[in-house]
């Protein structure tokens, strides 16, 4: 079907420029206005991070339906193409160019994670179309200036405000019960390696005295973490910051209390509070720090709760950290195109660009697509405590966004990105 | 050397017959979902053509040929990268450090036979993508080459555009391909086949099994460092997955799918599995499920590549007239 | 390199002792997937790429049996008998087809059976990872060994794989059924012309070489999560102890385990940023100087 199609509108689509042609084409060539908005979802639907990318499916066929149900754009409704890149960098740079060339997608939602976001990133760079990376939070996505072009956004949380409010957090933590014996076990991959130095710096910004005794990265995906716990319990820190995530962190923690490492020791897991691992986790230890993921009861208010819920009685389980992500991104998405009143690629990103707009998952009721990186602000950032039951995290303290707007102006400063 | 000749023009011609062909095709209906596959096919069957010439020709099963693949990416994207090198000189770079790790890998490799050789290849495929995982500096770890690679025009080619991008590659590989098969007919292509089939015979002939072996590694090597310009090119830049395991595999897949034993089995082999994998992707979330089905009718069910199949059932049928 | 950690720990008893116990502990969850991999290389010249998967299918069944009946013994022998079957379906309906074939095509149907079965067990169990959690009953403090650290449930999984390990040796040494499966992994022929039906022997071997994998994945569950493609690493380990002991050895893939399992547990303390790599350099090394690996008997 769409190897059909594509060979009527290619005839006049100009090859090079074929970015802004080949999306506004199907419009021009058969100027029906019933015809609907496609987007183009490159995700991971296969492997190991599977959960994370129907999760990301689910909340947004939630979002798309609702949108459409309300009437589309005049009639129009939006058509999601969800396609699996297994997790291959390439194959999702694949699958973003067929969607937009082959499918005559107008839009990417790209649900990678990092490493084939930037992928997909380097794709729409050349075709020119607007792309939402829903699930991207390496930091340098958007703060890097090379990085940064007309038509790409991020809605996703991002590396260095975790990392600013996490080290805020356990700073005040530090301080209340004198911990300075620090070790660290996070993943050995950009992100893990990112995050780790950011909130280490910021919690040395914020108590100087901490030291950091020891460190040690298991491999993305490592089977069993009994080498690097044992590490640890060798280091006997007072306090142990990690930012293993999902199954690799359910893994950790179970291995970790059986050799009685979080005992006596403080444990601050940036990944901690997901539904999904905090579920998988059996004999969650109570008191451990987390930052929170997807929370139902964070930020707890109405709508919150009521997306939750709806997610749980569609799809009987709860939502993720790449959930909330996606139902922002089709939000901020469709918001636009209603302010628009069209599809036109220019006047979509220029409407983004800046854009506030109400959301159950803003620190106060709302979230900005900051203008000057095009990156989501404003939402929720809180750490709290573990207990073992639902609603299994407590204590939460909110994130202030002003000390993260300044702290991240320094550090881009520092970098030389500002 | 006559009947080289001879075969060399005929490569020649048909090899410009197919450019045209594809050229025509392409620039006609000049739709871009079209002009992705012709890049991609190039690229895959280039691939798995170079994995040929170790597998089918020599007799070799090497199990970590996407380590040139990925030395040829990361190679030409990090010169290009500097902003220093055009076109043409970085991918002639990047062929010789291809070539280069090919001859370093052989050398140690090519002595061993069998399960052990293609564990050794292996061996070193997966200690290229540790490399690359932990060179974060040069590498960027595993979000690959960021910030696209440039691509200066050069000889009026701007490889910027889709369809001059799918020109060159197909250019690529039926380049490749004329020169690959000159190679395969040529006396040090017969001394593989040699090696494969009777390597008692070869030794006794006093042919060195390790200068020859290693030369088709290098070659072979060369070739796949040519696809793996194309891929960077393609996705403009360069991942570590372009190193794992997976993508030995897959070009493995592709040559079992076409045919070993014919030289453009893996050139088929290449397309079906393009086609394969697209259109699975496309209509289902169970890629692996309709992929592995798919895979065991084909290797059960013909034992050998579609082209081996049909060139054997031709011939059967031929012997059966006569 | 943290090379001064390295000779502060190994000159300190309770830290030789939690990283010994830990070594050794990995090492053998990681024999019993590899044993049964060079188990059917060995008999059947099979090289089973497949192998991960049925440690993956492992901890699934034994997953689901401790959620039926909250045994863990129940769960294990669930894991292994469920894997056995599976691998003796694999072996009769499409393995056996290509007995003799070359490796190329042996990669290519173990290759499709990884692909089915990580889409089988998705759509079995869904694409959530899951957990087991050790069972209340296992759930003990760990035993303190001059000042080293031995979790209860480790000293457990060490004394099972141990004894499966020493049942396996038994089995192969002692029994008559072990002596024809040597034999036929010397001379097939010879067997056959004995009278032993070697298409059966075959299925058998295979079947227990399935069955040590899921018994690993089965008591690994609990520690560790379970979730669809856990096999990849789980394969390329073995493999690598598999080459480094000798293809086809069992006491080789003994030692290989072992050595792999305390260069995991002192590597994390003296080279934590090597310790992937360094089981390639190893491997790599075995192939360029011995090829046949440390025990092995064939040439190369």
């Amino acid at each position: 079907m769409a190897q059909q199609r594509n060979t009527g509108l290619g005839r006049r689509a100009l090859l090079g420029a074929a970015g802004a042609a080949a999306l506004a084409s199907p419009n021009i060539a058969f100027g029906q206005s019933r015809q609907p908005i496609k987007v183009g979802v490159p995700t991971i639907l296969s492997g190991r991070v599977a959960q994370l990318g129907i999760s990301s499916r689910n909340a947004m066929q939630m979002e798309v339906e609702r949108f459409n149900a309300a009437g589309g754009l005049d009639g129009r409704m939006i058509e999601l193409i969800v396609r699996d890149s297994r997790g291959t960098p390439a194959e999702a740079a694949r699958l973003a160019r067929e969607m937009i060339s082959s499918d005559g997608c107008e839009f990417i939602l790209d649900c990678e994670p990092s490493s084939g976001g930037f992928a997909v990133h380097e794709v729409v760079r050349e075709t020119g179309t607007v792309t939402l990376h829903v699930n991207s939070e390496t930091s340098s996505l958007s703060a890097d200036p090379r990085q940064r072009f007309w038509n790409a956004f991020r809605v996703a949380r991002q590396g260095i405000h975790d990392s600013i409010a996490g080290g805020a957090y356990a700073a005040s933590v530090v301080r209340a019960r004198n911990l300075r014996r620090w070790m660290t076990v996070s993943p050995d991959y950009a992100y893990g390696r990112d995050t780790t130095a950011e909130f280490l710096e910021y919690l040395r910004h914020f108590v100087p005295e901490v030291q950091v005794v020891g460190e040690t990265w298991p491999r993305l995906f490592q089977p069993d973490y009994t080498e690097n716990i044992t590490r640890l319990s060798q280091g006997r820190p007072q306090a142990i910051y990690s930012c293993l995530w999902a199954g690799d962190l359910v893994t950790f923690m179970e291995q970790a209390s059986i050799f009685g490492l979080l005992a006596n020791t403080q444990f601050f897991g940036v990944n901690l509070a997901d539904y999904t691992t905090l579920q998988q986790i059996r004999n969650l230890p109570r008191g451990a720090h987390s930052g929170n993921r997807y929370l139902r009861n964070f930020p707890d208010v109405p709508g919150n709760r009521e997306f939750a819920a709806e997610y749980n009685r569609r799809f009987n389980t709860f939502p993720t950290n790449w959930s909330w992500q996606s139902a922002t991104a089709v939000r901020l998405l469709t918001t636009a195109l209603r302010e628009v009143g069209g599809t036109s690629p220019r006047a979509v990103a220029e409407k983004l660009r800046g854009m506030t707009i109400e959301s159950p998952f803003g620190a106060d009721g709302r979230v900005t697509m900051r203008a000057e990186d095009q990156t989501l602000v404003g939402y929720a950032i809180g750490w709290g405590t573990t207990i073992s039951a639902d609603p299994f995290v407590e204590n939460m303290q909110t994130a202030d966004w002003n000390t993260i707007f300044r702290l991240e102006a320094e550090w881009k400063r520092a970098k030389g990105w500002l | 050397m006559r009947g080289l000749a001879d075969s060399l023009r005929g490569d020649l011609l048909f090899g410009a017959l197919a450019f045209a062909l594809l050229a025509a095709v392409d620039l006609g209906l000049g739709s871009p979902g079209l002009l992705d596959f012709t890049i991609r096919f190039a690229t895959f069957a280039l691939l798995a053509l170079s994995l040929n010439l170790l597998i089918g020709v020599t007799g070799l099963v090497s199990f970590g040929h996407a380590a040139y693949f990925a030395m040829g990416a990361y190679a030409f994207g990090l010169l290009m990268q500097t902003g220093a090198w055009s076109i043409p000189a970085a991918l002639v770079a990047a062929l010789a450090a291809s070539a280069l790790f090919a001859l370093v890998v052989g050398a140690l490799c090519v002595r061993l036979t069998e399960i052990y050789f293609a564990f050794l290849t292996l061996a070193f495929q997966m200690l290229l993508h540790s490399v690359i995982l932990a060179w974060i500096p040069l590498t960027g770890g595993d979000q690959g080459l960021m910030g696209g690679i440039p691509k200066p025009a050069f000889l009026g080619i701007d490889l910027a555009r889709q369809d001059h991008l799918a020109l060159f590659s197909a250019f690529c590989l039926i380049a490749s391909a004329v020169i690959l098969r000159q190679v395969v007919r040529s006396p040090f292509g017969a001394a593989l086949r040699m090696l494969r089939d009777n390597p008692d015979r070869a030794a006794f002939l006093g042919l060195s099994v390790f200068r020859y072996r290693l030369g088709a590694f290098v070659i072979a090597g060369t070739f796949a460092g040519l696809a793996g310009v194309l891929m960077s090119l393609y996705v403009s830049g360069a991942f570590p997955s372009f190193a794992f395991w997976t993508t030995s595999g897959e070009a493995i897949f592709m040559i079992m799918l076409g045919g070993i034993s014919v030289f453009l089995g893996p050139i088929v082999g290449a397309a079906l599995f393009i086609l394969l994998n697209d259109r699975i992707t496309a209509l289902t979330d169970h890629h692996g499920l309709y992929m592995g089905a798919i895979l065991l009718v084909l290797v059960l069910g013909l034992r050998k590549g579609l082209l081996d199949f049909l060139v054997e059932a031709w011939r059967e049928r031929k012997e059966r007239r006569s | 390199m943290e090379l001064n950690e390295l000779l502060d720990c190994v000159s300190t008893l309770s830290c030789v002792v939690t990283q010994v116990s830990a070594g050794l502990t990995i090492g053998m969850l990681l024999f019993l997937v590899a044993s049964g991999l060079t188990l059917i290389f060995g008999v059947l010249g099979l090289v089973n790429f497949a192998h991960g998967s049925f440690y993956m299918v492992g901890a699934y069944l034994a997953l689901a049996g401790y959620g039926a009946t909250g045994s863990f013994i129940v769960a294990v022998a669930f894991g292994a008998l469920g894997v056995a079957v599976l691998g003796l379906l694999c072996e009769r309906l499409l393995l056996s087809r290509i007995y003799g074939a070359d490796v190329l095509m042996q990669l290519l149907v173990c290759y499709a059976i990884v692909l089915i079965l990580d889409d089988v067990v998705k759509i079995v169990w869904g694409a959530d990872f899951l957990s087991m959690g050790v069972p209340d009953s296992l759930r003990q403090p760990p035993f303190i060994v001059a000042g080293g650290i031995i979790p209860y449930f480790y000293a457990i999984l060490f004394l099972v794989t141990a004894a499966i390990a020493l049942l396996l040796a038994w089995g192969m040494g002692r029994t008559r059924f072990g002596r024809t499966v040597r034999a036929a992994a010397v001379n097939p022929a010879m067997v056959a012309a004995l009278g032993v039906n070697t298409t059966a022997l075959y299925a058998v071997v295979f079947a227990i070489g399935a069955m040590l994998a899921g018994a690993a994945g089965a008591l690994s569950a609990p520690i560790r999560s379970v979730v669809p493609g856990a096999g990849v690493s789980i394969l390329i380990e073995s493999f690598i102890v598999t080459v480094i002991g000798g293809m086809g050895s069992i006491g080789g893939a003994l030692a290989a385990s072992l050595i792999i399992g305390l260069t995991r547990s002192f590597g994390s303390i003296g080279f934590p940023l090597f310790v992937e790599g360094m089981m390639f350099v190893i491997m790599a090394l075995v192939l360029l100087l011995k090829p046949s690996g440390l025990a092995g008997r064939r040439g190369a």
